[in-house]
Formats: structure tokens, sequence, C-alpha cells
């Protein structure tokens, strides 16, 4: 707290004194004050101090406002106050206006605060739930303080955020809802809220990904007009790179959920030159540097093909390529276009060859490619330096991974295919033109344009060895490569030499072709030796170690084709003038380079300044590469050598052993593969033959068992008399038949006993029916039908006998059978007799004796159908007298029927009688009670008494009878 | 390529238990053996067809240790389907379910669909928990429960799968609100409101989650 009594101290003591008072004084009424009112004020009236007096009020005050907070949310009046009061005393954005405090101590102030706020989590927690509060007044201060909190000390408080204990609405999720405010203040400052929070931190960037940042953002984007938008569509940028840049999980989120085809329309940008205002430039550089993040070489390579491939797919790269042709567009975004366009095509071979296809549009149509274009700009000394540095980008990016691309550039130096016209001029020509200007820069672009032409393309390499140039009139043409030799002896610009060096160590590594071309010309080697040897000043350092480079790559690739520059020889020349140790720390001087290992880190050619143009990406991992072999090739001796050779010979002796070999095997393979075919088609043959075989030895086995059995039959037969068995037997079928049949006649003698039975039974109910009609018409009421019903008995007794008869014959008919049946047993009995008498006889006589035996067999069978058919006709009689037993049944039903309507009838007429009856005892009383009175009158009646009297006797005779009846019923 | 429905899937579930395994078998159709800490959390994505429509299906896989507990609650809320993963090898990964079903409940919106997933189904001399105690505790809290293998990819595709289904059948209730991306739903472009709207008029209770159980 030393600082801040510093601050103190140095102002003067007067007024200090008095506000100091003042603002206790507020403190004390915010905190005693019970009335909501009178807090009120004094908040207010701290907010009003804390811009100048910051130190004080924060020092006092920051307590007090914090218990505001937590107790007086009911009040958003009295929160707003509280929170804009933490916030001047917080924040460092309104600066300027206090003139006292210097900038370094108004920092620290700030993150001094920031820290006594957050040391108690609880605080930042509170803020955040009064984030949620609609009230303008209350979430927009918040906000603002939410910020300036996290400006000061981001990692500390991101991490309060991130685990703050909420409940329900985790801290970053609550904050996402700011970006759907619709309040556009609340919601661009949740933006630069947003900013803050996602600054480097992965979990919550992911966090705000998750919750559909990307969606949100890029809405409030396309909604503001994209490039055309204000400041909001910046910071949306901003955020969206923070989201974004070295995030590999939100990459690709972002590519899944085809965002990138929402990032055409940004470059959809017209070719009027009206619009471009100091914030569009700004929207499109962001923009620009959006793409770029996707596509980054630094990503995993996976993760930036794919998007490379998507921007393709929905036309985004076409649309940076018209930006790119397009006419009056600021040289900063053209030249960030072009390096954006270089990252999306770089090593993605659709979108290399698009590129290759782009035209400038030109009037009339020709046919200028852009690369050609865009080299001419490289070349062009009067372009900007990072303009040309992005054209190189472009190019090499062109040609990464690329060798159609190379083989196309490469081709257009050699001397077939070089248009004679000269009517357009090709990417070949204007790079030789810029490897032999005079400006060193182009000198370097075109070498190193060139060297990537040759990357890892071996047929290249000895392409361009064909490439002859006409230097001057009158003189022989120059090839390329002496040309090259020759420039660089002539001793010119540090970038020129460098440039060339690298273009020729490049061409030489793994060709050794090449370096049989270069050592043919003798004075290259003393050139070298003589650069490496000479002590020369720091500045020609590298240029000694690169000459080192050279001269090890014509060592180490020399297939010692040339009998005065054999590996062995220039060894020895290196040992005599230069010495091993020292050509090897002259080696090192590339590796050791300042600019080395920038270089190294990025492929994109990015300086601050010409001078700094030294190493290309591509050329320092050459050198990671060659730089330990050759140092292991120069210490090795002769012998060493020889033995190396010797074992690369034994090895490929070996190796062609190796492949004599494997063809033996191939071949002996492939005859295998024929032995085993034959031997499963021959397999499956034998299999065949030999089902075909058991198959017969069955049937031998069959026949012999049918002879053997025949045998010990005859020999039965012969011996014994044949018994119905032996004759059954002799034909499985025929037992079997009779078998049926017996069961047949069983079941009909059982039916037919069922049937009597049922006839059995009918005819007792025909007696019982008899009967009750007989008693029936005993009675006194006797129906004239009755007669009707004995006659119908009567014809059913007919009907019945005629069926016992029936029945009776279908007996005697069923005894036929048997005894037909009987018979048909005896006649396989004569049969099984019958057969011949006959010892041990041979098998022919046995199968014309089985032919015999078999054709009685079928007479049998035959006989056996009628019989069945016989039998058949039987049941169909059966079946008919069962019908016409069912027919009396009904008849019977009938009579019966009609007896009870009879006796339905008897009742009501004996009912009729009843009421008679009553109504003549009624009679008899009105009479009794009549004579009495006419005795009373004194009328004498006497017969009639008598007459009464017997009346009555006659009536209960009458009902003693009728009780009969029922009785009898 | 366009969908018909985005889903948002989050894994959760003990350290080790294969969460980050089987997120890679699903989108990329290949296993890792060695176990590579997750940290905070890992997006992948991938596209599947439920009744003939195309579903995009966003997964967060998340870190399972303790210390990323807080950073996991955080993607509860926007997610419409859970995988909660335990291994079946190791019971204090079945022990812990409670605590991480209590997270997801009260952290999600109620119709997140939860699967219950008992991985490493591929070591069945190892194993610490039945099949029928998963079942169970899928029952008894209303999940539907599969066991898979990682290493294998059985029942992956189906795990996956059958969440997508569940969700889908949700919508198709009118359960899910469609139109709020909070609950981890999202309309395909080329979709019209009219179609996604069509069955959403019945309005019935959903707990009868069927138990799923598969080639494991």
């Amino acid at each position: 707290m030393n600082f801040l009594r510093g601050v103190m101290g140095g102002q003067s003591a007067g007024p200090q004194h008095t506000e100091a008072e003042t603002i206790q004084k507020l403190c004390d009424r915010v905190a005693s004050s019970t009335l909501l009112d009178d807090r009120r004020n004094a908040v207010r009236a701290l907010k009003s101090l804390s811009k100048k007096y910051r130190l004080e009020v924060g020092i006092q005050a920051m307590e007090h406002l914090i218990h505001v907070l937590q107790t007086d949310r009911s009040d958003s009046e009295i929160i707003g106050y509280a929170l804009d009061t933490l916030y001047n005393i917080i924040s460092n954005d309104e600066e300027e206006e206090v003139e006292e405090n210097s900038t370094r101590q108004s920092e620290d102030l700030g993150s001094q605060f920031t820290e006594i706020f957050i040391k108690q989590q609880e605080n930042v927690t509170l803020l955040l739930s009064l984030l949620e509060e609609f009230d303008f007044h209350v979430r927009w201060p918040a906000v603002k303080l939410l910020t300036s909190l996290l400006k000061q000390l981001g990692p500390q408080v991101q991490q309060i955020i991130l685990v703050s204990p909420q409940l329900y609405v985790p801290g970053v999720s609550r904050l996402m809802d700011l970006l759907a405010d619709s309040r556009e203040v609340i919601r661009n400052d949740g933006v630069l809220l947003l900013q803050a929070l996602t600054r480097s931190n992965g979990a919550i960037q992911k966090i705000v990904a998750f919750e559909n940042a990307f969606e949100r953002l890029l809405d409030i984007i396309t909604e503001e007009g994209n490039s055309d938008g204000g400041i909001v569509v910046e910071d949306c940028l901003i955020l969206l790179q923070n989201l974004l840049k070295n995030n590999n999980s939100n990459q690709n989120f972002f590519k899944e959920g085809s965002y990138i085809q929402r990032m055409k329309p940004w470059f959809e940008v017209g070719d009027d030159n009206s619009g471009w205002s100091a914030q569009k430039v700004t929207n499109l550089h962001l923009m620009l540097q959006l793409v770029r993040v996707l596509v980054s070489p630094n990503n995993p390579p996976g993760a930036t093909s794919s998007c490379q491939k998507a921007m393709f797919q929905c036309g985004l790269l076409q649309q940076l390529c018209t930006i790119l042709m397009a006419t009056g567009v600021p040289a900063d975004i053209l030249t960030e276009t072009i390096n954006t366009v270089s990252e999306v095509i770089r090593g993605c071979q659709v979108n290399q060859d698009y590129f290759a296809s782009v035209n400038a549009p030109s009037n009339p149509p020709r046919n200028r490619p852009a690369i050609v274009v865009l080299l001419m700009s490289m070349v062009n000394e009067r372009q900007p330096f990072v303009l040309r540095c992005a054209v190189l980008y472009c190019f090499q990016c062109f040609l990464y991974k690329n060798q159609k691309g190379q083989g196309e550039i490469v081709s257009t130096l050699l001397p077939s295919t070089i248009d004679a016209t000269g009517n357009s001029v090709s990417a070949g020509q204007l790079l030789c033109g810029g490897l032999f200007s005079t400006d060193s820069l182009s000198n370097w672009c075109a070498a190193v344009a060139l060297a990537h032409a040759l990357q890892e393309n071996a047929t290249q390499k000895e392409q361009l060895l064909r490439v002859q140039l006409a230097t001057s009139i009158g003189n022989p043409p120059v090839s390329l490569l002496q040309q090259c030799t020759n420039i660089l002896s002539q001793g010119s610009k540090i970038q020129t030499r460098v440039g060339l060096l690298m273009l020729l160590c490049t061409w030489l590594s793994s060709c050794p072709i090449a370096v049989t071309h270069f050592l043919h010309n003798s004075a290259n080697v003393p050139f070298l030796t003589g650069q490496i040897a000479e002590n020369l000043g720091e500045e020609e350092q590298l240029v000694q170690g690169l000459c080192a480079l050279l001269l090890g790559i014509s060592i180490y690739f020399n297939d010692n084709s040339l009998e005065s520059c054999m590996k062995e020889k220039l060894k020895q020349l290196i040992e005599k003038r230069i010495g091993k140790e020292n050509f090897i720390e002259k080696l090192g001087f590339i590796s050791k380079h300042e600019l080395y290992s920038r270089a190294s880190q990025k492929p994109q050619p990015n300086f601050p300044s010409p001078e700094y143009m030294i190493f290309d990406h591509e050329f320092t991992k050459l050198v990671k590469e060659l730089e330990g072999v050759i140092t292991k090739a120069i210490y090795k001796s002769s012998e060493e050598d020889q033995k190396e050779e010797e074992v690369k010979k034994t090895l490929e002796q070996h190796d062609s052993i190796v492949t004599h070999y494997k063809n033996m095997i191939r071949e002996q393979d492939l005859q295998l593969e024929e032995l085993r075919q034959q031997v499963s088609t021959l397999k499956c043959q034998n299999e065949q033959l030999q089902t075909a075989v058991t198959q017969q030895a069955a049937q031998i086995q069959q026949h012999r068992d049918q002879y053997n059995l025949l045998k010990v039959q005859l020999g039965k037969d012969s011996h014994h008399q044949g018994s119905y068995s032996n004759g059954a037997q002799m034909n499985g079928i025929q037992p079997e038949e009779i078998d049926r049949l017996r069961e047949e006649i069983e079941k009909l003698k059982s039916n037919q006993e069922v049937l009597q039975s049922q006839l059995i039974e009918k005819e007792s109910l025909i007696e019982n029916l008899k009967s009750s009609q007989t008693s029936g018409m005993d009675q006194q009421f006797s129906a004239p039908a009755s007669d009707g019903d004995s006659e119908q008995a009567a014809e059913l007794k007919l009907e019945l006998a005629t069926l016992k008869s029936q029945l009776n014959s279908q007996s005697v008919e069923i005894t036929n059978l048997q005894a037909e049946k009987q018979e048909l047993l005896q006649k396989t009995e004569t049969f099984a007799k019958s057969v011949p008498v006959q010892g041990d006889s041979e098998t022919l006589a046995i199968a014309a004796k089985t032919t015999d035996v078999e054709g009685r067999l079928s007479a049998l069978l035959e006989e056996t159908k009628e019989l069945k058919n016989e039998i058949k006709a039987l049941s169909e009689e059966k079946t008919a007298i069962k019908e016409q037993l069912d027919s009396s049944n009904s008849t019977i039903a009938i009579l019966q029927n009609e007896k009870d309507k009879l006796e339905s009838e008897i009742t009501d007429s004996r009912k009729e009688q009843d009421d008679l009856l009553v109504l003549l005892a009624e009679q008899d009383q009105k009479i009794v009670s009549l004579k009495k009175r006419l005795k009373d009158l004194g009328y004498p009646i006497v017969e009639e008494d008598e007459v009464e009297s017997g009346d009555q006797e006659d009536e209960d005779d009458e009902n003693e009878e009728a009780d009969k009846d029922q009785d009898s019923i | 390529m366009t969908y018909a429905y985005l889903f948002k899937y989050i894994i959760i579930g003990d350290t080790g238990v294969g969460k980050s395994c089987l997120l890679l078998q699903f989108t990329d159709k290949r296993f890792q053996p060695v176990h590579d800490l997750t940290i905070g959390v890992e997006f992948g994505a991938r596209m599947v067809n439920i009744d003939g429509k195309q579903i995009k299906l966003q997964i967060w896989d998340t870190a399972g240790q303790e210390s990323f507990r807080s950073i996991t609650r955080s993607y509860y809320r926007g997610a419409a389907g859970a995988l909660l993963v335990y291994d079946i090898t190791r019971r204090e990964t079945f022990n812990h379910l409670t605590s991480w079903l209590e997270d997801a409940r009260q952290h999600s919106s109620s119709n997140m669909v939860i699967m219950l997933i008992g991985n490493k189904s591929d070591l069945e001399s190892r194993r610490d928990v039945k099949r029928e105690e998963g079942e169970a505790f899928a029952r008894e809290h209303g999940l539907i429960f599969m066991e898979t293998s990682a290493k294998t990819a059985c029942n992956v595709e189906e795990a996956f799968i059958n969440t997508a289904k569940e969700i889908y059948r949700k919508i198709q209730q009118g359960l899910f609100d469609v139109h709020n991306e909070a609950n981890g739903i999202k309309i395909g472009p080329q979709q019209s409101i009219s179609t996604s709207l069509g069955p959403s008029v019945s309005q019935r209770n959903c707990r009868d989650v069927a138990s799923n159980s598969g080639c494991c």
C-alpha cells in the first residue's frame, strides 16, 4: 500500500482532507441509514466523486458498495449507481480525463482494486447474478464492470467465472444471453465482455462456441451489413478470432456447423471504388484473417485440408480470387487477400488446380493467367515490399506438394514450349527475368520461387538442366545452371547470392545428374573452395556457409561419374585447401544465423523490411536434413567410404538376390495355388466316386438280403407246411391290408351296434308315446287326431321293421364279407402253400418265382380292393338307414308336438268349465238369497230347495272328476 | 451437406471409461488403445439417418476428471442428448452414476434424453458390473440402456442412433421446442417450419422409455 500513501501524499492536504471527510460521511450514510432514499442519494454522491477521487472512494467505499449490491437488489437505481461507482474505481478507460494521475499509477490502481474486489469470489458470482436483471440501469453497468474486471485480471476472473457454483445456469452460459439482448448497447458491450472473457482461455472459448456463439455472431455480422457494418462487426470478428485461433475443437465445430459457407458473402465486395472506408478495410482485414485462422499451415493437416475443401465447394476461394483480380482494392487488402488465397490453396490439389485456371480479366479478353499477373508484381521493384512477399508466398503455396503445377511452371522455360512470337509473357520468362535483373530483391524472390518449382521433384530438377539462355547476340547460349554460377562468381549483393545459392542447393540435392552438370564446369569447385577458405568479414559468413553446403551436396550426392571430381578427390581438396574442421564450422554458420530460426517457424515469407529477406522456410528444412549427413560424409575416411561402397554393393547384390528369391517364391506360390486347386477338384471327384461305390454296395447288399430271404423262405416252404404267417411274411403289404380290413369291419360292427341301440331307444320312446296317447284317449276330451297318431306309430313300426330287416340284411352282408375275407386269407394260405417246393435253386429261378409271387400278390391286392369297395357300399347303405332313422325320429317329434297341443286344448276347456262353475255358484247364491227373502216375506218354496241340493251334489261330482283328470295328466 | 435436424450431444462419465473412444469409433470408425486424457472438452460430428431423415449429430466429449466437472456443467444446458458412460470392469464408475445423473438432471433441460452405456463389453472376463444391474439402474431412472464396446465397435453406432431416435420421437410428440436452440436442437436450413411443426399436436407423457439391449 506504499503507493497509495504516495498518491495521497502527493496532493495538497487541504481539499484532500475535506473530500476524504465527505467520502467518509457518505460511506457512513450508506452503511447506517435506514432510509433507502438516503442511501441512494449517498451512493449517487459517491458516484459523482468516484472519477475525480478514485483512490479515496475506492479505499473507503468499496466494501459498502458491495454490501449495497447484496442487500438493495430490489431498487435498481441504487444498484445502478453502485455499479457505476465500482466501474469508475476499477476501470482505466476514462484515464485521459483525470489528468493528475500518471498512466502507470492508474493502471496499478485498477488492478489493485480488481484484486480486492475478486478476493471474495462471491462478488463475481454476485455480479453474474446481477446480469440477469433485465433493467437497463443494472445490466449495462454490470456488463461494463465485469468487462473491466476481465481486462484487469483476465485469467483470475475467467477461472472464477468458469467454476462459479451457479446452480442452474453456469456463468459462461449466462453471459451468452447478452448477445440476444434487444438493446443494442448491451448487445455490443456484451460482445466486448465476451472478447475479454474468451481471451486465451480454451475452455471458455469452447463453452461460448457450444452456446451457439458462432451462429449469433454471424447473424449480427449479417444484420449489420457484413464488411460495410460498423465497429460492432469489427468487435464480432475479433471475438470470432478469439474463439477460433489455435482452438482445433472450435475450428472443427465451425466447419461442421457449415459456418464457412456463411463467410462467403463477406467477400462479395463490388468493384466500386467509393466504398472503402477505414472501418470497411479493418473489417475486411479481420475477415481475411479469420479465413486464414481456419486454414493456417500450423493447424493439424486434416483440419486444414477439410476447411480448404469446404472453401472451394462453397465458392469462398472463387470469391477471394475475384477480389485478387479486381481493380481499386486497397493495397493492404490486396496483400492480405493474396496471403489468404495462398493458405486456402496450400497443399490442396483441387484448389491449386482451380487457382491455376484463374485468368485476369482483360479487355479484349486474353489468356492471362492470374499467376503470371501476380509474378509480374513480384519482380517489379515499384510494387510494395509486403505485396511482393505475399505473391511469393502465393506462388510457393501454389507449388507446395503440387507436382503438376511444378511441371507446368518448369515447362514454360523449356525450349519446346517457349512462345516465339513473344505475344504473352510466361511464368518462366518472368522468373528468369527476375533471376537476372539488377534488383536484388527480384533476384532473391525469383530464385526462391524457382527453387519451389523443384522442391522434392527429381523430374523437374533434371528438366531444368535443359534450359538454355541466350545472353547476348553472337554468343553461344548458356545453360541456366551455368548462368547462375556465373552471376554468383561476379560477387553481387548478398541477397542475390544467397538466393542463387539456395536455388543451387535445392537443385543439386538428391539429383546426381545436376551435381555432375555443376561439377562439369571446372571453374565452380575452385570458386567454392576459394569462398569457403577465405577469411572474410562477418557479413560474408552466411555466403561461406551456403558455399560449404553446396560443396557438401556435390560430395554427398556425387555418383562418381566425373573422374576429375569423384567424391574422394573433392574430400581431399577440402582437407588440403580448407581443412575438415574449418569446413564444418563454416557449414554451421547457416543454422546459427539469427534469421534462420525465424524463417524455420512459419512457411510465410514475412519480413519486417527487405534486409531481413534472407532465408526461405523450405530451405531451412533442407539444411536441417542435410547438415548432419554432410558432416558425416566429410569426416568419413576413404577406407570407410570404400567400405560403405562395398557394403552398398553387397547390399545391392543382396537386394538382387532377394528380389530373385522373391520372384521364385511368387512363382512357387502360383504353382502351389494351382496344385491346391487340382487337389481340391480331385478330392471332390474322389468323394463323388466314393458315394457312388457305397450306393452300389448298398444295392448289392439289398439284393443279397432279398436273395437270402427268398432262399430261407424257399427252404422253409419246402420243409414245412406254409403257414399263414409265412405267407404274410412273403409280402409285407398283405397282412397290413388284412389287418386294416379287419379293423374296418370291427368299426362297422360297432357302428351297427350303436345304431341298433339307438333304434331300441327310439322304439322304447315310441312305445312310451303310444302308451301316453292311449291314456290320453281315455280322457273325457278325446281328440280325433289321436287316431292319426296311432296310425303314424304303426307306420313307424312298419318302417322300423323294414329298417330292422335292412339291418339284418346288412349284417348278413357283413358276415358274407367276413366270410369272403376268410376265404381271402385262406387263399393267401393256399398261395403260400402253392409256392413250389424246391430245394436250393439258382437265383434266376428264384427271381422268376419272385415275379410269379408278386403277380399273385397283385391279384390279391385287387381282390382286397374289391372288398374295400363292397365295404364302402355297405357303409353307404348304413348311412341311408341312419337317415331313415332320423326322419322317423322327426315324425315322432311332430307327433309329440301335436300331443302337446291337444293337452293344452284340454286345459283350456277345463278352465272354461271352471269359470262356468264359478258363475253357477254365484247364481246359486243369488237364488238362495232370493229364496231367503221370499221366505222372509212368507212365501213357501219347498220344491226348488230340493232341486238345488241335487244340483250341488252334481257339481261336487264334477269337481272330483276334474281333479282326477288333473292327476292323470 | 444439408440436414433435417441437428442434435447436440454430450458424453459424460468417470475418467477412463472410454468416452473419447466411443466418439472416435463413432466419427472415425477407429479405436485408439492408448488412453489420452481429455482436457476440457473435444468436439466431434457425424451425420446419421433416422426414418429417412438426415440428422446431424454434434457431440461434445467431456473430461471425466473431477477437476473438469464445473466445465462439464456448462454443457448440460444446451444438449438434447447425453451419453452417460460407465466401465463394466470397474464398479466404482458404476457407483458414481448417481452423482453424474444428479448433475445432469440439475443442469439440463428436463427433456434431455439420457442413454446409459456400459462400455468395454469386450472385456467379459474382467466384468465387474452385471448387465442386469445396468438395466435395473436405467429402468429405475428412466434411461435407455446399452452395453457397448468402443474397441470392437459393438453397439456404438446403435447407442448414438437410438439416442437420436428417442430425441426424434420426442420432437414428433411435441415435447421439444425445436425453435429454441438452448434445447440442443436445430432445424436444418432446408426445412420449412410447417413440416417441423406438423406432428407436434399430441402431447403425451413420455416416461415409457424402452430399455434397449443389443449384441453384447
